[in-house]
């Protein structure tokens, strides 16, 4: 346990990024692709196709300022095909898990040039000029991945009956 | 249905703020969760396997709430948890009844109102404070602050699909 504010954050994250991993451990991609709270889309493949994205979102756009690079999943035009054009193949599976993992990589990079310091500074977040400090992007991207984990939760236990991960 | 609420910021920039702005949120959403449905659905284990249900929820709920801020930021260990005969933490099986609906939503009320009390003497420079878990780990007031905001925020996902299940709302 950690008492610094940063240092709390980055556990956090970290805890929900390894209980995401441990979900989607062990499982076929036809496993990973089922839909298994209909009449829900969603999916384990689905989630782990989301929080990539969420990631790229929140560090790669909006606290790095990297707006000029393809939006992950967003293809079709289909603002949830990172759920609904999931067909369940191998590829798609690695595909899913190197972006994630390439999103947190960079994530982890900005991360160290921060302290407790630069908590508070604000960014913009939407064209209405409201701001957001990097301190509740990080408690939402925490609450964002706790949620989803408690969504993945349900799912696999449906597909074969694994709790507690 | 919406599983994900949008970012909204928090009107307060402040540390503590935030915490608070957050867990009231994952309140609100819960006791959205469970809106509009008769006992029988409250109790019901709507996504089976799984035996939660979304009264289970606020009773489990309560007790978080009774653990964290009574026993742990306010430091008294000596007092038994909520439900202290209750070795699923809340999840047993309950009568679907009015009265014992009501019953759980008046102390999960009565724990949020303690809690808020709680907060209310809390402070920015309070965060650091060194506190003790019931196992006698450390930890401290921030690190339980946002521990219950992704407690809640992963019961709720638990809600989402439990609700889902019941009217697909």
């Amino acid at each position: 346990m950690h008492t610094g504010e940063l240092a709390t954050y980055r556990d956090y994250l970290d805890h929900y990024r390894g209980v995401i991993e441990r979900q989607c451990a062990d499982l076929t991609p036809d496993q990973l692709a089922t839909r298994a709270a209909q009449p829900s889309t969603l999916s384990l493949l689905g989630l782990l196709r989301h929080l990539a994205m969420v990631e790229q979102t929140w560090f790669a756009r909006a606290l790095l300022g990297i707006t000029d690079e393809p939006r992950l999943f967003r293809e079709s035009g289909d603002p949830d095909e990172e759920f609904n054009a999931i067909t369940g193949t191998r590829d798609e599976v690695d595909e899913a898990f190197a972006a994630w993992r390439e999103q947190i990589t960079r994530a982890d990079a900005w991360l160290e040039t921060q302290s407790d310091a630069t908590m508070a500074e604000e960014l913009a977040f939407n064209r209405d000029g409201r701001v957001a400090t990097k301190r509740e992007v990080l408690i939402h991207l925490i609450e964002e991945y706790a949620r989803h984990a408690g969504h993945a939760d349900l799912l696999r236990e449906r597909i074969d009956g694994r709790i507690g991960l | 249905m919406t599983l994900t609420g949008r970012f909204e910021p928090s009107p307060d920039k402040g540390e503590l703020a935030t915490y608070r702005f957050y867990l009231d949120g994952h309140r609100r959403i819960l006791e959205t969760r469970c809106a509009g449905l008769t006992p029988e659905q409250l109790a019901e284990h709507s996504m089976p396997p799984s035996e939660l249900s979304l009264l289970g929820l606020v009773r489990h709920l309560a007790r978080v709430e009774h653990y964290w801020f009574r026993m742990v930021i306010d430091e008294h260990l000596d007092q038994p948890r909520l439900d202290d005969d209750d070795p699923t933490g809340g999840f047993r099986s309950i009568a679907p009844t009015p009265e014992s609906v009501a019953e759980a939503f008046s102390r999960w009320d009565e724990q949020i109102a303690y809690a808020e009390a709680c907060l209310d003497g809390l402070a920015d420079t309070d965060l650091a404070a060194p506190r003790r878990d019931r196992h006698g780990e450390a930890t401290c007031v921030r690190d339980v602050l946002v521990h219950l905001v992704e407690e809640y925020a992963r019961h709720n996902g638990h809600a989402d699909l439990l609700r889902e299940a019941l009217d697909a709302r």
